[in-house]
Formats: structure tokens, C-alpha cells, sequence
């Protein structure tokens, strides 16, 4: 176990000090927030108002049921604020009314739901006043968000196996393999250590993409069982490659091969009727996709969420089985 | 320390065997060398022997362990240094070996007295990658003593190094097996074996021909030629002859009888030309 942990150690010293393996390393939390930039999120619906501290107490008050509200010393300090980048609007009492301060490269449809408020208070409307029967869809969340969060988390899948690939091809470069191979450890415990990294980059890039996206409330047991299922993949997918490359470049080559089934799972998933679900059940990412967007709707049951997970593994085992003799082989 | 009985070895398990109904024994505290040329089947025996390569007939023992089950542990008392040096380029000098020693339960020796050892002591912070192939090959034999082996295996361990530092090497192993660590190097130059082999094992086409001490070798072989320069019409011709071959000794009288000599010496024949002599072939 602590022979595992120092092949582990020896391949993330020697990733950090490469490009592409860096690269591959930090990529998760770049994606998050990329995802944040270009699909706004849950949190990121409601609209942020600033206010002068103390000027309206009651205004204040009736506005953070609908609002996140920030407040400011004076005009001058709302004034800087708002010229910030993010889109936040400032109500600024003028005469016995307010105008509404703006950047002015806020998306219109806040900027009228920034107005409504401020009419809303005016005329003192409450929530009771509605008369709109309220049809319950659960809690949704933007699907574009989702849907990103989702592919980044099966990228990072892919990511870990090129770097469990990274390492191999490095081993096999060096020739290093045969003198590993005459010191204690086990083969079996070098192929876990090697494995290590290919594992802790989905599991810790999916947690930190949840989480800088802010799926926090997710079911985490659930997606748990996805993340290791993924690992799985990820790991075998490693090897595959390490053994099959004899260059960092060519096993590049080979991971935008994947980019196929994985867009074609997705694709598949999201556009064709159930009728033709079937054309994808042989690809893994189908049923992790399928699995992960279920939890992230908040409609995921423990039945499915075992069931593709077992799928995933149950093909993941038989491409192992087949690649035995071969994996051996090419670690020789 | 080693005893290897009815080894054979086909790769492809095609019939044609690399090695070929192997037998040896290998005694604590000796140098044993293992000579052939290229292709004879010495590095095969030595990867069989440290595990890197299936057993696939006969019987191995290698530090008391039987290598057809082998065990881990084996391994914390073997060391091996191999042919084509194999170090990790992207980490220092340094980083190799005190990564590698970590592999080990047993106590290992400090990466900076090694890489002194071997003339490296200035270039521990350089990555291997940098390195000129002397200094990694010599990088490798340094990791091959990291775990203070008690068998040590040398795959040509002084082939491509220049000649001062090939002298160092051999004073190294020279000094190691005073230590009492046993010695097991593979080789095609004979002059290494010669100058440290207790005993030596000719093998060629994956048969051993002979095993025997390189001082028997010569006192068998080598020294019963004699060696003359003499004028014969003018010219100088320069002759060898065995001194117990009946019709070199005769030659040899009647040239003495006939010419006039300038020099005559007898010869010892260098293990390369016994190797010639015993197995009809070269070592290159
Ligand atoms: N991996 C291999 N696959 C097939 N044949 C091999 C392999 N390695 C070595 N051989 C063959 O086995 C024979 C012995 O090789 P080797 O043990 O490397 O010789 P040496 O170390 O004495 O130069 C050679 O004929 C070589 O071509
Ligand atoms: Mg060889």
C-alpha cells in the first residue's frame, strides 16, 4: 500500500512538471468556471440589488424575499459597485421615487425584472396577490449548465486516463518498467499505484466542478456510485492507451478518437426519441451521462443509478477480459 | 547462490530454444562471468533468473528462492544493473534513486554516496534526460546497488563507457565482491571477464561449451604456444606453435635448424582466442 502511494507520488512529481500533464491536472476547475461564465446557474437566476445602507429599511426588507441584496454606505460607494463587472443594480433614491443605476451591459431581461421589482414595491404588491395556480416541475436547473457540467465530468474521466496513459507511455520511453519490475512490489501493486492518478482526477474534478457550479445539494451517495463507475473507465482506459501508444502525441491522437462515442452518447441521449436509445447502449459515457443527468435533475433512484453503473462496469469487464493478455504483455 | 539445472527457453514456444538445456552453479562470494556474443542467450538466462522473463522449463534458485514461484522479498537482495541504462529522463539523478530506494523494505544506500561513486557526485540535481549515455548507464549501475545486494547481476556493465571510467567500475565491483556480495556479469568482452571472473561460462547459441576458472583456461590453452620471428629470405615472419602438438614441434625444430631468429617467446592466448579455439566462433 505505501509502495502504491510512492508510484503515485513519483507520477504526480514528474505530471507537474510537464505541460500537457499540468495542464490536465488543473483543467477541472478551469472548466467550472467556465461553465459558471456561459451558463448562469441556479443561484445566478435571482438578481443582485445594492442599496444605500439605512436609507429604506422597510424597502430593504420587503426586497430580500426576491432578491439578493448588498447594501452601500452613499451614492458614490452604490456607484462603484455597480460599475464592477458582474450585473448587479443599484436603487438610488432621487426626489421621493428611485431611478435604477445600471452598467448597461446587463442582459435586458434582468433589467426589467430589476423595474418590476422596484413598480412591485411601489404599488406594495405581495406574493399572496397572485392569483397563479403554482404547477410544481420540481427544481430545475438550466439544462445548457447541466448539460456542460455533465460532459466536463466524463472530460475529466478521459483526462485521468490520459494521464494514467502519460505515465505509461513515460515508463515505456525510459524502459524503466523491467527495473521496477526487480524491486519488491508487486506487479499488481504497481498497476494500482499507476492507476491512483487516473482515479483521483475524476473523482476530485467532478467534485470541484459540482461544487463550483453549485450542484451542492445533489444526492452525493448517488453520484458517488458515478464517479467511481467513471474512475473504472477512466483507469482502463489509461492503460489501453499506454500500451497501445509509443508517444504522448499519438495517445492524444487516439483520445479525440473518443470525443466520438462520448458526443455521439450525448447527442443520442438528448436528441433521439427512446425509440433509438438503443444505437448507444454499447458506449459507457451513455449510461454515466444518462445516470449524472438524473441526479442532477433531482430525479435519480438508487434502482438506476446501480443499474447503469453496473452496465458501465459490466462492459468496462469484458473489455477488460478481452485486453488481459495484451495488458500484460505490453507491461512487461 | 545460484543453481540453474535443465534451463531451455523458446520465445514463441516454437521449438528454436534461445537457451538450451542450461546447467550451473553460481557459489556465494564469486564472480561468475557469463560470455558469449551477441545472441547467445545471455541476457535471456539473466532476465529468467531475476524473474523479468517467465520460467519456462527447468529448475532456477536464486538467492535461496525458487524462481518458479518467486517472491517479492526476493528481490530486497538482488541487485541488477542492465545493458541499456533505463532511468526515469523527466527526474534528477537525485530523484531516481531516492525514488527507487524507496521500493525496498530493507536498509538502502545513500543516492549521494552512490552517485560519488560513480562520478557523479556534481550532477545529482540534473535531470537523467540531460545526461550523456556513459552517465546514464552509469546512473543505472549506481540504482543496481541502492538495496546493498547480496546477488548482483551486471549486464555488460562496462560496454560504451570510456576507458577510465570503465576501470572505475571494475574497481567497484572489485571492491563490492571483497564485501562478500556475489557477482553474476554477463558480458562479450573478454578482457573484463578475464581481469574479474573467478570462473567463466562460454556459451554460444544457447549452450554453455565450457565452465572453468580463467587461469585454468590459459594453463590448458594458452601457454604451451610459442611465439617466433625469424628472416626467411629476406623477409621477417612472425609464426605461432604449440609446444606439445607433434607437428608444430617439429616446424619449430626445423626453422630453428634453417633460419636465423630474432625473437621467440611463448604466448599466453588471450580468453578470446581460447573462446575461438573451444567454440569455433568469434565474440562480435
Ligand atoms: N523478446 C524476444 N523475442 C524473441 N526472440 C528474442 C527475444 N529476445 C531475444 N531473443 C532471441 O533470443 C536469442 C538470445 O538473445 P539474448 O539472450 O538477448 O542474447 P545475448 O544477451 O547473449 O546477446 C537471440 O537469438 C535473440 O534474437
Ligand atoms: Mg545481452
Amino acid at each position: 500500500m505505501k509502495k502504491m502511494l510512492i508510484i503515485f507520488m513519483r507520477d504526480v512529481k514528474v505530471n507537474k512538471r510537464d505541460f500537457i500533464s499540468l495542464y490536465i491536472l488543473i483543467v477541472p476547475i478551469i472548466f467550472g468556471i467556465v461553465i459558471n461564465l456561459i451558463a448562469p446557474g441556479v443561484n445566478d437566476t435571482t438578481i443582485n440589488i445594492a442599496l444605500i445602507e439605512g436609507e429604506n429599511i422597510e424597502m430593504q426588507e420587503y426586497l430580500k424575499d426576491f432578491a439578493k441584496i448588498s447594501v452601500y454606505k452613499d451614492k458614490a460607494e452604490l456607484e462603484e459597485r455597480v460599475a464592477r463587472r458582474d450585473e448587479v443594480f443599484a436603487y438610488v433614491p432621487d426626489g421621493d421615487g428611485y431611478y435604477i443605476l445600471q452598467q448597461g451591459d446587463e442582459l435586458e431581461g434582468l433589467l426589467d425584472y430589476a423595474k418590476m421589482m422596484l413598480a412591485f414595491y411601489e404599488d406594495d404588491v405581495q406574493i399572496e396577490d397572485s392569483t397563479a395556480e403554482i404547477h410544481d416541475f420540481g427544481r430545475i436547473n438550466p439544462p445548457l449548465k447541466r448539460l456542460l457540467l455533465n460532459i466536463m465530468m466524463m472530460f475529466t474521466a478521459i483526462l485521468g486516463g490520459m494521464l494514467i496513459a502519460i505515465n505509461i507511455i513515460e515508463e515505456k520511453i525510459d524502459k524503466t518498467i523491467r527495473a521496477i519490475h526487480i524491486t519488491p512490489i508487486s506487479r499488481t501493486g504497481y498497476i494500482l499505484g499507476k492507476s491512483i492518478i487516473g482515479a483521483i482526477l475524476p473523482l476530485y474534478g467532478s467534485i470541484g466542478l459540482l461544487l463550483i457550479t453549485g450542484f451542492s445539494d445533489i444526492n452525493w451517495y448517488q453520484m458517488m456510485v458515478l464517479i467511481v463507475v467513471s474512475m473504472v473507465v477512466s483507469i482502463l482506459f489509461g492503460f489501453i492507451q499506454g500500451i497501445n501508444n509509443t508517444s504522448v502525441m499519438d495517445a492524444a491522437g487516439s483520445v479525440k478518437m473518443l470525443f466520438l462515442p462520448l458526443g455521439g452518447a450525448v447527442a443520442v441521449a438528448e436528441l433521439l426519441s427512446d425509440k433509438w436509445q438503443w444505437i448507444v447502449y454499447w458506449i459507457p459515457f451513455y449510461w454515466t451521462y444518462k445516470g449524472v443527468d438524473e441526479i442532477l435533475t433531482y430525479q435519480s433512484s438508487w434502482q438506476n443509478t446501480l443499474i447503469y453503473g453496473g452496465i458501465v462496469v459490466g462492459i468496462s469487464a469484458v473489455v477488460y477480459i478481452l485486453l488481459i493478455p495484451k495488458i500484460r504483455k505490453g507491461l512487461e | 547462490m545460484i543453481k540453474v539445472k535443465g534451463l531451455n527457453h523458446s520465445y514463441k514456444k516454437d521449438g528454436k530454444y534461445a537457451v538450451n538445456n542450461v546447467n550451473f552453479e553460481v557459489a556465494e562470494g564469486e564472480i561468475f562471468g557469463f560470455l558469449g556474443p551477441s545472441g547467445a542467450g545471455k541476457s535471456t538466462t539473466q532476465n529468467i533468473m531475476t524473474g523479468l522473463l517467465q520460467l519456462q522449463e527447468g529448475e532456477v534458485t536464486v538467492a535461496g528462492y525458487d524462481v518458479k514461484h518467486i517472491k517479492n522479498e526476493m528481490f530486497n537482495q538482488i541487485g541488477m544493473s542492465f545493458e541499456q541504462s533505463n532511468v526515469y529522463s523527466k527526474m534528477t539523478a537525485k530523484e531516481n534513486l531516492d525514488f527507487y530506494r524507496k521500493l525496498f523494505d530493507v536498509e538502502t544506500r545513500e543516492p549521494q554516496d552512490l552517485l560519488d561513486l560513480v562520478g557523479l557526485g556534481d550532477k545529482g540535481n540534473i535531470r537523467a534526460g540531460e545526461f550523456s549515455k556513459g552517465m546514464k548507464h552509469r546512473l543505472t549501475f549506481a540504482r543496481s546497488m541502492i538495496n546493498n545486494p547480496t546477488l548482483w547481476f551486471l549486464d555488460e556493465p562496462t560496454t560504451g563507457l570510456d576507458p577510465s571510467i570503465a576501470a572505475d567500475i571494475k574497481d567497484i565491483i572489485r571492491r563490492e565482491n571483497k564485501k562478500g556480495v556475489t557477482v553474476f556479469l554477463t558480458t562479450h568482452n573478454m578482457y573484463i571477464a578475464d581481469e574479474l571472473c573467478d570462473r567463466v561460462a562460454f556459451i554460444v547459441d544457447g549452450d554453455i561449451k565450457l565452465i572453468d576458472s580463467p587461469k585454468n583456461l590459459k594453463l590448458q590453452y594458452g601457454e604451451q604456444l610459442v611465439e617466433v620471428e625469424y628472416i626467411k629470405d629476406g623477409d621477417v615472419v612472425k609464426e605461432s606453435f604449440s609446444t606439445i602438438k607433434t607437428e608444430d614441434k617439429n616446424q619449430l625444430k626445423d626453422i630453428i635448424d634453417k633460419y636465423e631468429i630474432q625473437t621467440m617467446h611463448t604466448k599466453e592466448a588471450t580468453l578470446e582466442e581460447i573462446f575461438i579455439k573451444v567454440t569455433g566462433r568469434g565474440l562480435k
